[in-house]
């Protein structure tokens, strides 16, 4: 079964922006798809259908599938369940004032008791690298601190799939390197949308061009990013890694 | 980014830790109750209570040691609200005293806030409501405001500082203009702020 089924998918905003103009793919379990495109191309409105935040858009029309079920109304929780979303500001995502509480918002929130909560935030604390910071106030961490922190408040959820926006925009080098390789060691389904391009040929064996709300390619990663002529024409460009990888 | 900014409020205040911090914060929340309590009922004429109460609260904060510089801003920031609602006084007859009673009432008050304040840090004090059981919906209140108050302090900072960077004119007038747009501006980011955040709760489960 896919992990996400997309289909024909289309979304107007309010202000008649076309953001979505009828996109399919599939993405198979345990798949780590890198999402490219330009600015304003409906990566960030993509990511949002996967969750079910756009109200409009639950009517269970079937265009988006989670494991086979249709994102709508009356399956939400399950929804939110198995996809876990990382948005692109932390300061969004980390609205409780210690990490520990944070992290154990999502379990909290599936009903889990005191001492499951207890050690599933040990579990992702762990996991992206922060455990001892359960006390440390989420408005003082550094910004890389802030992206794990989101990170483990989303992995306690233990979510099927993961869909990440932009997870290393505002990173130096280094957090930027720690980053991914910490993301390389979580076992879901990834959907990363990005403008790292490393990190796309680093972590992701496929990936889907986005723009003007269309898919523009989708296939493996190393051959879409060495086309240099379709990368300019999205806003894009051939990272420098590639001539690494294939010395010519 | 503010991630490592100082922020005053957070551990009450950038003092010394005085030995009231070590306090539990459910029976320094009680205390504070009964002295507000106790200043707001005790009768006009009661002027013995009142110095009773005051010597108690003073002691207090003597004992937390507080720097009295700090005492004083924070009073004379609120003090504008006490005077309007005190000035209020004088116009009935035998204005003067009973204006001198809720100017020494109103400030006790206050002194008593900025005592479990500068010795509780927020956040237990927003634990100590949730095990009462205040409303839940009162609680996620406060403490999402507690949160964003310092977003918004750093994104208000950041703009000021935009703004000064590229302000070439000292006039008053200017200055008041550029200071309205940057509210007005601070108002849709919270408002866009305020829909993300709750995207991002739903996204976890929230209900």
């Amino acid at each position: 079964m896919n992990a996400i089924e997309i289909t024909d998918l289309k979304y107007r905003y309010r202000d008649g922006t076309e953001a979505l103009r009828g996109i399919s793919f599939r993405v198979l379990p345990g798949e780590c798809i890198a999402l490219l495109g330009p600015n304003g191309s409906g990566k960030s409105t993509l990511l949002l259908h996967l969750n079910g935040l756009l109200p409009e858009k639950l009517s269970g029309d079937g265009a988006v599938k989670i494991y086979g079920e249709p994102v709508a109304t009356k399956n939400l929780e399950q929804i939110r369940r198995q996809v876990g979303l990382v948005f692109q500001d932390p300061d969004d995502q980390l609205f409780c004032p210690t990490v520990a509480e944070d992290v154990a918002f999502g379990p909290q929130q599936l009903g889990l008791n005191e001492t499951e909560i207890a050690a599933r935030v040990k579990k992702s604390l762990a996991q992206v690298g922060l455990a001892g910071f359960e006390n440390r106030h989420t408005h003082h961490l550094s910004h890389g601190e802030k992206r794990r922190a989101c990170l483990a408040g989303v992995m306690a959820c233990e979510p099927a799939v993961l869909v990440l926006d932009e997870p290393t925009s505002d990173l130096d080098p280094r957090g930027r390197r720690e980053f991914k390789a910490m993301l390389r060691t979580l076992p879901a389904t990834k959907l990363i949308a990005t403008h790292d391009l490393e990190l796309a040929v680093e972590l992701c064996a496929r990936t889907i061009i986005l723009d003007h709300g269309q898919i523009i390619a989708d296939g493996r990663t190393v051959g879409l990013l060495s086309d240099e002529k379709l990368m300019l024409a999205h806003g894009l460009e051939r990272p420098h890694i590639l001539h690494h990888l294939h010395p010519h | 980014m503010g991630g490592h900014h100082s922020h005053p409020h957070d551990h009450g205040a950038g003092h010394e830790h005085g030995p009231l911090e070590h306090w539990p914060a459910g029976g320094k929340l009680a205390g504070a109750l009964v002295l507000i309590l106790t200043v707001v009922l005790l009768p006009r004429t009661a002027v013995t209570g009142l110095m009773i109460t005051g010597t108690v609260i003073a002691g207090l904060l003597a004992v937390s040691q507080i720097p009295l510089w700090h005492l004083v801003k924070r009073l004379l920031l609120l003090e504008p609200l006490v005077l309007g609602v005190a000035g209020l006084m004088w116009f009935q007859p035998g204005g003067g005293k009973i204006f001198a009673v809720v100017m020494l009432k109103a400030n006790l008050c206050l002194l008593t806030t900025l005592l479990l304040s500068n010795t509780t840090p927020f956040t237990e004090l927003l634990r100590v409501l949730q095990r009462l059981r205040v409303p839940w919906i009162f609680v996620t209140t406060l403490t999402l405001m507690h949160r964003y108050l310092f977003v918004l302090a750093d994104e208000a900072e950041r703009m000021c500082r935009a703004r000064s960077s590229r302000t070439f004119t000292r006039g008053r007038r200017w200055q008041w203009l550029a200071l309205a747009s940057v509210v007005g501006q601070l108002f849709v980011r919270a408002t866009e702020r305020a829909e993300r955040i709750y995207n991002a709760m739903c996204a976890r489960g929230w209900k």
